[in-house]
């Protein structure tokens, strides 16, 4: 179990070293002869707080006391376990929306979702499918035709 | 000068088509601003992509229905159930709860939403006044002091957003650093964009900010699967008749405590980073001060709850105030209003009141009228509160996330926003769990770009790096930046080391000579004041032996309002 102060210092060397790939980064930025100031110049400023900053992070992180991690504490998925298979949803919504468009994978995804969140009784999943429709639909239906928004529709779904 | 503008802005605003919009803005702020776990950002947030095919001042209108809602809407969870509906409620609940538990619920309800009618109206009412001369002021400023100021506005939230100061710094400088991605506003060079094509344009700022707001906020609404499962609230919260009359007749003998409250909640407002969470805590505690029964307090009082709904919602018109006439949001309710504005078209300026009238004008005006809304369909928020009660955190977390993904494509009718959504919602649900405040990452993304380009202004200007010293107003903000850094550890301390007693004095006399430097006679006689203060305590100290003071019961801290 990674204790508290542990995560802490991880943190600071993460973005110790996100400062790094940034500043790499910036080096890449083009320079222009007609500037008053370079493109560069904020983002270096910028990184050399952050960096400054960090490095207190890391010095604090590393003089602070070890928090005794307690012995009833669960583990990450279990924790985390709702977040994580929300993400995962998401990402799939949002990889598959060429296929199944807005109004389809908005439904799956809110049906999925309430699913993986809630009790998966059968009275229950028909709620959630019913709640899943009822709610993307009439979205849909409102940035459609209301106000006129070209939501992505996907292949499998045709409208326009 | 002022009675033109408003009666240009009559007939802009006195239109049906607005006022329902406006209704309807304010009931969904009322009933979300009443949900625990739902704050009025995110109402705002979500309310926004509606308004995208509205004009702009339709859609403005709207969504200060939605703010003021909101920041009303609190209370009614609070008095009910003992639960704050968002963070600026907190201080209502100590004597509207326990005065609905003895019985009295309708009296209570009616208190909190007459006091909040009431400070809305002095805040809206102030904001019509000061905010032209705020924006006067701010003709003064050149870019070092824009600058200045947004430092001062980034290092004031991250000292009063979280317990780690430089956690609150980190999530600043983040800030600024994603808002350098993508094409630079003053040379047209791209930046960050690792070779991909889609970066090079940047994040749009609504999909950024509802993912590190919203979409983390309600993963972590979810996290527990138990408590995602039960209704919203389980402790039962019954219908019941609002007393107006036995109401206004508490309010009548409570009128010094309603101005006073309401003043602490505009100024509160207008300073950079305090929003209604401070305002409610800082106006109770002054109310009890002032009281005569102070010993009541937290016993059903009502002078507890004038105090803290006066002040929220009359923090409110002081962050309009900021925002309007400087272009500064205060906070993140505000900052997500500057998008707003910003997708109308509309761009805050010190120059933007003498420049548009009768549309700034406009927004004053429906600040004004969202009040007396709020206070029509509050009987109705009170029942669909109760309605909506009935629901799991799970479910409506559920619905609203495709929500949010439906809202941020119709931006800018792009993937990539949808994306950037899921991106940022994966980031700020880290910080979150790390304990990083989002509000001063918030802000950096917002004020990035006018940081940077009054920096490229004033070094355009001259290259004179002093400049950011001598000039008046920049030192004034580069002060209280520096104080504002300074005061987690003076309000971690106070009370138990000496060097407390000196923070007021020393702040005091610091403000002193920037007032002095701008000239003309108010400011340096105010400059006077301050260092009279300044003395006068450090005197009274020493006369005290410098002995340390019991700190205030209620700490000062920026929550998510």
């Amino acid at each position: 179990m990674v204790s508290a102060i542990n995560r802490d210092t991880v943190i600071a060397v993460f973005l110790l070293l996100f400062c790094g790939v940034f500043y790499a980064a910036s080096l890449k930025i083009e320079e222009t002869s007609y500037a008053t100031i370079g493109a560069e110049v904020w983002p270096h400023l910028i990184l050399a707080v952050l960096f400054v900053l960090s490095s207190i992070y890391l010095f604090q992180s590393v003089r602070a006391t070890p928090i005794e991690a307690t012995k009833h504490e669960v583990n990450f998925f279990t924790r985390y376990r709702n977040a994580i298979l929300c993400y995962a949803l998401f990402l799939g919504f949002l990889l598959t929306l060429d296929t199944f468009g807005m109004l389809l994978g908005g439904v799956a995804f809110v049906f999925l979702a309430l699913s993986v969140l809630g009790e998966r009784t059968p009275k229950q999943l028909a709620i959630h499918a019913g709640v899943a429709v009822v709610s993307v639909g009439a979205m849909w239906a409102i940035f459609t035709f209301a106000l006129r928004v070209i939501l992505p529709e996907g292949t499998i779904l045709s409208i326009w | 000068m002022i009675i033109e503008n408003v009666i240009g802005a009559f007939g802009e605003v006195i239109q049906i088509k607005i006022l329902l919009l406006m209704g309807l803005g304010v009931l969904s702020g009322l009933i979300a601003g009443a949900i625990p776990g739902f704050t009025i950002t995110m109402a705002v947030v979500l309310t926004l992509p509606f308004t995208f095919g509205l004009s702009t001042v339709e859609g403005l209108s709207t969504m200060i229905g939605v703010f003021v809602g909101g920041l009303s809407g609190g209370l009614m969870s609070g008095i009910l159930t003992g639960i704050p509906g968002t963070p600026s409620s907190v201080a209502t609940t100590f004597d509207g709860f326990p005065m609905a538990r003895k019985g009295r619920p309708g009296l209570a309800l009616g208190i909190g939403v007459w006091s909040s009618f009431f400070g809305g109206i002095i805040s809206a009412l102030l904001l019509m006044t000061l905010a032209p001369q705020l924006a006067q002021i701010g003709l003064e400023f050149g870019p070092w002091d824009y600058f200045s100021l947004v430092l001062f506005a980034l290092t004031i939230t991250a000292s009063l957003a979280g317990e780690n100061l430089t956690k609150g710094l980190i999530a600043g400088a983040l800030g600024l650093l994603v808002a350098t991605i993508g094409e630079d506003d003053i040379n047209g060079v791209a930046r960050f964009n690792f070779g991909t094509d889609a970066l090079k344009q940047g994040f749009a700022f609504l999909p950024v900010l509802v993912g590190l707001f919203a979409f983390s906020q309600l993963m972590s609404d979810v996290q527990d699967t138990a408590s995602a499962r039960k209704p919203l609230m389980e402790k039962g919260a019954k219908a019941v008749r609002v007393e107006h009359l036995a109401a206004l007749r508490a309010i009548a003998g409570n009128w010094i405590n309603l101005i006073r409250s309401s003043l602490i909640g505009v100024f509160t407002g207008i300073l950079p980073a305090a929003g209604g969470s401070i305002s409610n805590i800082l106006a109770y505690d002054q109310a009890k001060k002032a009281s005569r029964n102070p010993e009541q307090f937290g016993t059903g009082h009502p002078e507890g709850i004038v105090a803290s709904e006066s002040a929220n919602n009359a923090t409110a018109g002081g962050a309009l105030i900021t925002m309007m006439a400087l272009g500064i949001p205060g906070d993140i309710v505000t900052a997500v209003m500057l998008g707003a504005l910003l997708i109308h078209d509309v761009v805050p300026s010190p120059s933007f009141i003498g420049d548009q009238p009768v549309l700034a004008y406009s927004i004053f005006l429906a600040f004004f009228l969202a009040n007396f809304l709020m206070l029509g369909t509050q009987a109705v928020a009170l029942r669909a509160f109760l309605l909506v009660t009935r629901i799991p955190m799970y479910m409506l977390a559920g619905v609203i996330l495709a929500y949010c993904a439906i809202g941020v494509f119709s931006l800018h009718n792009v993937t990539f926003d949808i994306w950037t959504l899921f991106w940022f919602g994966l980031l700020g649900y880290i910080m979150r769990q790390l304990g990083f405040p989002l509000a001063p990452m918030i802000l950096g993304v917002v004020l990035g770009d006018i940081a940077e380009v009054n920096l490229s202004r004033a070094v355009a200007i001259s290259d004179d790096l002093t400049l950011f010293l001598s000039r008046p107003w920049s030192l004034f903000f580069l002060i209280i930046a520096v104080f504002s850094m300074i005061f987690p550890w003076y309000q971690k301390h106070r009370g138990n080391k000496t060097w407390t007693l000196a923070f007021l004095p020393a702040l005091c006399l610091s403000l002193a000579p920037p007032l002095f430097m701008m000239g003309g006679i108010p400011r340096p006689i105010l400059g006077g004041v301050l260092i009279a203060a300044g003395i006068w305590l450090l005197v009274k100290h020493h006369r005290g032996g410098w002995k340390l003071e019991l700190p205030e019961e209620h700490d000062v801290q920026l929550e998510e309002t």
